[in-house]
C-alpha cells in the first residue's frame, strides 16, 4: 500500500518522528510493553486450548518469534533506523582520537588548517558582537548613548551640551542621562611633580548611570557640580598606583589639576576605565555654573528607565526630534538623534553596527572563503586518511555493516580532528589577544576598557557549531565515496579507492595560491620596507629629521566657555613659539615644521567639496586627508611649493580662508587644469547656508601621505594659528646625526614649559603610519597562508603517494629484480606527483611575477618583466622544494626499500 | 492446497485498516480479527504484525492510546484515523478493481479471446 502524500501524512511522520526521538526510552518501553502484552494474550488462549501456563508461555513466545527483532523492524517502521545508526558512541570518538595519533602528518595538517580557518570564520562576528556590548558592569544592557548620525557623511556629528540638557528635560524613557568630555590634564601632587592623564568631565548623574562602587571613597555626587561647591576628583586605578604608590589614605588628600587645587574623593577599581582609557573623572558644570557652554561639544549617555527597551527609547527620540538650538544652521536638519549601544558611539559605526557595512560583509564572505578552502583541502586529507583503512572497510561491509554505520563513524572521526583544531585555534587566538597590543595595529595606546575580544562563551559554541560543518563537509563526502568503493569491493574484487580528478585539482590549486601568495606577501614587505628605508619617497630626507609629538595639558579648557580658552591658546602659542625658538637654536638644527600630523603619519579624513563641481549622484561624500600646519611647515621641511605660494602669517590672521593641495589632490580633482584659485570646502552640519570655501594658493609635492600609493595620497594642507594645534607633531631637521639631539631634548623642553609633555622621538624615517602595519599584516597573513596551503599539498601527496607504494610495492619488487634502477622505480610513484607540483606552480607563477612587477620595486623602481619573472620563478622554487621535500622523502625511501621479499608478502 | 492464503506483498496493511475500522482493537486483536473475518483463511504473522501497526501509526493513518484490555493488562489500541479513514476507503476500492479484473480473467474461455 503506498504511503499517503500530502500535507496531513507528512505532519504525521514529522510527529511520529520527533517523537521517536525525544522520547526514545518512552517508545522503548512501549515496544516492550506492548509486545509482553501479545505474549500473555495468545498464552491465555493456548491455555483455553488446553495447554499448562508455563507450555502455553513458552508457546507464545515461540510463535511471536525474536523481540529484538521484531523491535528493530518496528523502529524502521517508524523511520529512526536511520537516527540508530547515525548515533555515535564514545567508541567512535576515542577511534577518532586513535587516528590522530596514527597519522600524525595529516592530522598536524588538517588541523594546522582548520585551525587557523575555524577562528578566521567566527571572527567577523565575534567583532561585530564585541563592539555592540554592554559596558562592564551592565549585564543587562541599560546604559545606552545618544547622539546625533550625519548619513550623508557617514559619521557622528558632535551633540552640544545644549542638546544635552534639552534631552534630559524631555526623554521619559531614559532614568538618567549625563554629559561627558575627555581630555588631557596636568597633575601635579604635594611634590610638584606634573604629569598628564586622560581624563573625564562627567555631569551630576554620570556615576549614578555607571553603578560602578569605588574601591576607596566614592564616586562623583550630584552636589559635586554644584555652584560653590568643592573641587573634587576621582582617581582611576591604574593612575592612583603608578602616581600616587597606591596610597590607601589618598582620599582626601589636595592635588592640582590645572590650575585647580581638588581634592580626591574616591579611587576606581581596577578595569574601569570610562569612557575608554581615562584615569580622572571630575565634575562637568553647567554653563550657570562653570565649565561649558551650550555650544560645547559633549557626549551623551544614560540608563534606560525600567521596562523601557531601546527600540522605545528610540521612538521617542525619533518623536521628539532635533532639539531646537540657539544657533540653528541648515545643514543639522539632516542629523539623526539616535539611541546606540555605547561601543557604536565611541566607535562612529551606523546604528545596527558592523552588520550593515557592506565592507563588512565582504570580510565576512572571504573569511569564509577562507573557511572553505580549508575544509576542501581537509576533505582531501580525510580521504587519504581513510582510504589507508580501505580493506578494514571491505571486510567491515561483508560482515554487514551498514554504508550509513561506517559514514557515521568517518564523521566522527572528522568531527574529533574539528573539534581539536577549533579549539586550539580559539585558544591560541585568546592567547594571542592577552599577549599582544592589538591597539598597536589601530595606533592607540590601549584598547577601550570595554571592547573585550577575548574568547566567549559564544565564540567556543560558534567554534564548535563550524567544526560540525567542517567535519560534515569534510569527513561525510570523502567517506561517502569510499564506502561506496568498500561495499563494490566487498561483492566483487574491486581495486583501492584512489585519489581522483578533484584531489589533484585541490594539489594543484593550493600549490598555485601558494606561489601566487608568497609572491604577492614577498612583493608587500619589499615595497614597505623599500618605502620606509628610502628616504626621497616623500621627497623629505627623513632620516635626517627626529620626529616627536609635545602635549600641553589643556586641563579642559580648549574647548572651555569664555576667556579660559583665549587664555590657554595665548599660552600654548607663546609656548609653541618658544619651542621653536629652542630648536632652532640647537646647534645642527636647520628647520622646524609643525603639524597635527607629519609626513607618515595618518592624517584625519575629512568630507570635502569642489566649487562649481557636481556632488556625487549617489550623495556619497568623498573624502581628503586634511593636515593643520603652523606657517613655515613646507620650510621646515625643507620642501617648496610645486606652483603657486606658500601659506604666510596673513593667511592665518587674514579673513580669506585659503589652502595648499598636494600634487595627487590637484591631478586628481582638476586634471589637465590649473587648481590655484579654484575653491575647496570641508561641508559639516554647523555650516550655515554656504560652506565655507577655501581658495587653493599653492600646489605642494607629495609628502608621504600614502604608503601603499604615493600616487594615490590626496591631501589638502590648511593653516592653523599658533596655539591651535594641541598636540603639536613636530620635525626636527637635524642633519646627519639626529641622534645626538635627542638626549638634549628633555632638558630643552623642561626649560620652554614644564608642563609640556613630549612623545619619544623617533627618526622621521621609523614612523609607520596605519598602511604600514595594513601591509604587514596582510603580508603576515599571506605568509600563513602559504604555511597553510604548502603543508595541505604536501600532507596530500604525501598521503596519495603512500597509498601508491603499498598498492605497487609488488611490481617495484619485480621491476626492482629485474634490475630496473633506483631512479625509474621512484618516478613510477612520483610521476603523478610531479606533474601537479609542477602544473601547479606554472599556473601560480604569473601572477607571483606580476605581483612582484606591480609591487616589487615601487612603480619608479625600474622593476623589469624579466627580472620580476625571475624572482617569482625564484619563489615558486621555493615553493616546488617544501613540498617535494616533505611529500617525498618518507615514500622515496619506502620505494627504494622495497625488494623481492617485500613483493612477495605484497602478494599474499 | 492448502485452506489458508498467502497475503500478497501489501494486502497486510489493507487488512489490519479493515480490521480496525470495525471497532478500536489491541494489536493481538487485530491479528484474531483479521482471521476470524477471513474465515481463518489469512494467518498473519505475530512478527510481521507489529511493524506494519507502527508504519501505520508512523504514515497517521491508525492513532493509538492505552486502555485496559480483557485481561486486566495495559493494552494499546488502535483506531482509524480520518486520513487513514479516507485511505482506507480508497484502497479498498482500489483492490476491489484489481480483484474484479484478476477474477474476470480468470473466468475468460478461448471463445472470449
Amino acid at each position: 500500500m503506498p504511503r499517503p502524500d500530502g500535507f496531513e501524512g507528512l505532519r504525521a511522520r514529522i510527529q511520529s518522528l520527533i517523537r521517536g526521538l525525544r522520547r526514545r526510552d518512552d517508545v522503548e518501553s512501549e515496544i516492550r510493553e506492548e509486545f509482553e502484552h501479545h505474549i500473555a494474550m495468545r498464552a491465555e488462549h493456548l491455555q483455553r486450548q488446553g495447554l499448562g501456563a508455563g507450555e502455553a508461555t513458552r508457546q507464545a513466545r515461540i510463535e511471536f518469534g525474536h523481540q529484538d527483532s521484531h523491535r528493530e523492524d518496528a523502529r524502521q517502521s517508524r523511520g529512526l533506523r536511520l537516527f540508530d545508526q547515525a548515533r555515535f558512541s564514545w567508541l567512535d570518538v576515542k577511534l577518532g582520537l586513535r587516528m590522530l595519533v596514527r597519522h600524525p602528518l595529516l592530522s598536524l595538517a588538517a588541523i594546522f588548517a582548520l585551525a587557523i580557518g575555524i577562528p578566521v570564520g567566527i571572527a567577523p562576528a565575534h567583532v561585530a558582537a564585541a563592539l555592540e556590548a554592554p559596558l562592564p558592569g551592565d549585564p543587562q544592557h541599560r546604559i545606552r548613548a545618544i547622539r546625533n548620525w550625519d548619513p550623508l557623511a557617514a559619521n557622528v556629528h558632535a551633540t552640544r551640551y545644549e542638546e544635552f540638557e534639552f534631552y534630559a528635560r524631555e526623554l521619559k524613557s531614559f532614568s538618567a542621562l549625563a554629559a561627558f568630555r575627555t581630555s588631557s590634564y596636568s597633575v601635579a601632587s604635594d611634590d610638584g611633580r606634573a604629569a598628564p592623564v586622560a581624563g573625564t568631565e562627567i555631569s551630576a548623574d554620570g556615576f549614578s548611570i555607571l553603578r560602578t562602587p569605588p574601591l576607596l571613597g566614592r564616586t562623583l555626587a550630584p552636589s559635586d557640580g554644584d555652584y560653590g561647591a568643592p573641587e573634587v576628583a576621582v582617581l582611576g586605578y591604574d593612575f592612583w598606583r603608578s602616581r600616587f604608590g597606591a596610597d590607601p589614605d589618598i582620599v582626601g588628600r589636595a592635588i592640582r589639576v590645572g590650575r585647580t587645587v581638588r581634592t580626591v574623593v574616591g579611587v576606581m577599581p581596577d578595569g574601569f576605565r570610562f569612557p575608554s582609557n581615562e584615569q580622572l573623572w571630575l565634575p562637568l558644570t553647567s554653563e550657570a555654573t562653570g565649565s561649558v557652554g551650550s555650544q560645547t561639544s559633549v557626549r551623551i549617555v544614560g540608563r534606560l528607565a525600567d521596562e523601557v527597551s531601546a527600540e522605545q527609547a528610540q521612538a521617542e527620540l525619533t518623536a521628539i526630534g532635533l532639539p531646537p538650538l540657539a544657533v540653528p544652521t541648515e545643514g543639522r536638519l539632516r542629523l539623526r538623534p539616535e539611541v546606540v549601544s555605547f561601543g557604536l558611539l565611541y566607535m562612529g559605526l551606523p546604528r545596527g553596527g558592523l552588520d550593515t557595512m557592506v565592507e563588512y560583509r565582504l570580510v565576512q564572505m572571504m573569511m569564509l572563503a577562507i573557511l572553505l578552502v580549508a575544509c576542501g583541502n581537509v576533505a582531501m586529507l580525510v580521504f587519504a586518511r581513510t582510504v589507508t583503512r580501505f580493506r578494514e572497510m571491505v571486510i567491515r561491509t561483508a560482515l554487514g555493516a551498514s554504508r550509513s554505520r561506517i559514514v557515521t563513524q568517518v564523521f566522527v572521526e572528522t568531527l574529533v580532528l574539528a573539534v581539536v583544531a577549533a579549539g586550539a585555534g580559539v585558544l591560541a587566538i585568546d592567547w594571542l589577544i592577552r599577549h599582544v597590543n592589538i591597539a598597536a595595529f589601530v595606533s592607540e595606546a590601549a584598547l577601550p576598557y570595554w571592547l573585550s575580544l577575548g574568547v566567549t562563551g559564544t565564540a567556543m559554541v560558534q567554534a564548535v557549531l563550524l567544526a560540525a560543518v567542517c567535519a560534515t563537509m569534510a569527513g561525510v563526502v570523502p567517506a561517502i565515496r569510499i564506502t561506496g568503493r568498500a561495499a563494490r569491493a566487498s561483492v566483487r574484487s574491486e581495486p583501492m579507492a584512489r585519489f581522483g580528478g578533484l584531489t589533484s585539482a585541490l594539489v594543484v590549486g593550493d600549490i598555485a595560491v601558494a606561489v601566487a601568495a608568497v609572491g604577492l606577501s614577498v612583493a608587500m614587505v619589499g615595497q614597505a620596507t623599500h618605502f620606509r628605508e628610502n628616504d626621497e619617497a616623500a621627497g623629505i630626507a627623513a632620516a635626517e629629521f627626529l620626529a616627536a609629538e609635545f602635549r600641553l595639558p589643556d586641563d579642559g579648557l580648549m574647548t572651555a566657555a569664555g576667556p579660559d580658552q583665549a587664555r590657554f591658546a595665548e599660552r600654548l602659542a607663546t609656548t609653541q613659539r618658544e619651542l621653536v625658538a629652542a630648536l632652532s637654536a640647537e646647534p645642527g638644527v636647520t628647520g622646524v615644521a609643525i603639524a597635527d600630523a607629519l609626513p607618515r603619519m595618518d592624517q584625519r579624513a575629512r568630507p570635502f567639496e569642489v566649487e562649481g563641481a557636481e556632488r556625487t549622484a549617489n550623495g556619497h561624500t568623498r573624502w581628503v586627508s586634511t593636515i593643520r600646519i603652523d606657517v613655515g611647515f613646507l620650510a621646515g621641511l625643507g620642501r617648496s611649493v610645486v606652483s603657486g605660494r606658500d601659506l604666510t602669517a596673513a593667511d592665518v590672521e587674514g579673513n580669506r580662508p585659503v589652502v595648499m593641495v598636494n600634487t595627487p589632490f590637484a591631478e586628481r580633482e582638476f586634471p589637465g587644469e590649473n587648481p590655484l584659485g579654484r575653491r575647496i570646502a570641508f561641508p559639516t552640519p554647523d555650516d550655515g547656508d554656504a560652506p565655507v570655501w577655501h581658495e587653493i594658493v599653492g600646489v605642494v609635492p607629495h609628502l608621504g601621505i600614502s604608503m601603499i600609493n604615493p600616487q594615490r595620497g590626496a591631501a589638502v594642507y590648511l593653516p592653523a594659528q599658533q596655539g591651535a594645534i594641541n598636540p603639536m607633531q613636530v620635525a626636527i631637521h637635524a642633519g646627519t646625526a639626529p641622534d645626538r639631539l635627542v638626549a638634549r631634548l628633555p632638558a630643552l623642553v623642561r626649560s620652554v614649559d614644564p608642563s609640556l609633555v613630549m612623545g619619544a622621538p623617533v627618526l622621521l624615517s621609523e614612523l609607520r603610519q596605519g598602511d604600514w602595519y595594513q601591509v604587514m599584516g596582510i603580508a603576515g597573513g599571506l605568509a600563513v597562508l602559504v604555511g597553510v596551503l604548502v603543508t595541505l599539498a604536501a600532507s596530500g601527496l604525501y598521503a596519495m603517494l603512500s597509498l601508491a607504494v603499498s598498492e605497487r610495492t609488488r611490481e617495484i619488487g619485480i621491476r626492482s629484480a629485474l634490475g630496473a634502477p633506483a631512479r625509474s622505480l621512484v618516478m613510477i610513484i612520483l610521476r603523478r606527483a610531479l606533474i601537479q607540483i609542477s602544473l601547479g606552480a606554472l599556473l601560480g607563477l604569473p601572477f607571483a611575477a606580476r605581483f612582484v612587477f606591480e609591487l616589487g620595486e615601487g612603480p619608479d623602481g625600474g622593476a623589469s618583466p624579466a627580472l620580476s619573472v625571475v624572482w617569482a620563478a625564484g619563489l615558486a622554487g621555493l615553493v616546488v622544494l617544501a613540498v617535494s621535500l616533505i611529500s617525498f622523502l618518507v615514500p622515496t625511501r619506502q620505494v627504494l626499500a622495497i625488494g623481492a621479499s617485500e613483493a612477495m608478502r605484497a602478494e599474499g | 492446497m492448502s485452506r489458508q492464503a498467502d497475503l500478497p506483498p501489501g494486502t497486510l496493511d489493507l487488512m489490519i485498516l479493515k480490521a480496525v475500522s470495525l471497532g478500536h482493537v489491541h494489536g493481538y486483536g487485530v491479528l484474531l480479527r483479521i482471521e476470524a473475518i477471513s474465515g481463518g483463511a489469512i494467518l498473519v504473522q505475530q512478527g510481521a504484525l507489529y511493524p506494519a501497526l507502527y508504519r501505520l501509526e508512523h504514515q497517521g493513518l491508525l492513532s493509538s492510546e492505552w486502555g485496559t484490555s480483557e485481561n486486566n493488562r495495559r493494552a494499546k489500541y488502535y483506531q482509524l484515523t480520518p486520513l487513514g479513514r479516507r485511505q482506507f476507503g480508497e484502497h479498498k476500492a482500489s483492490w476491489r478493481r484489481l480483484t474484479d479484473a484478476v477474477a474476470l480473467s480468470l473466468a475468460a474461455t478461448p471463445q472470449e479471446v
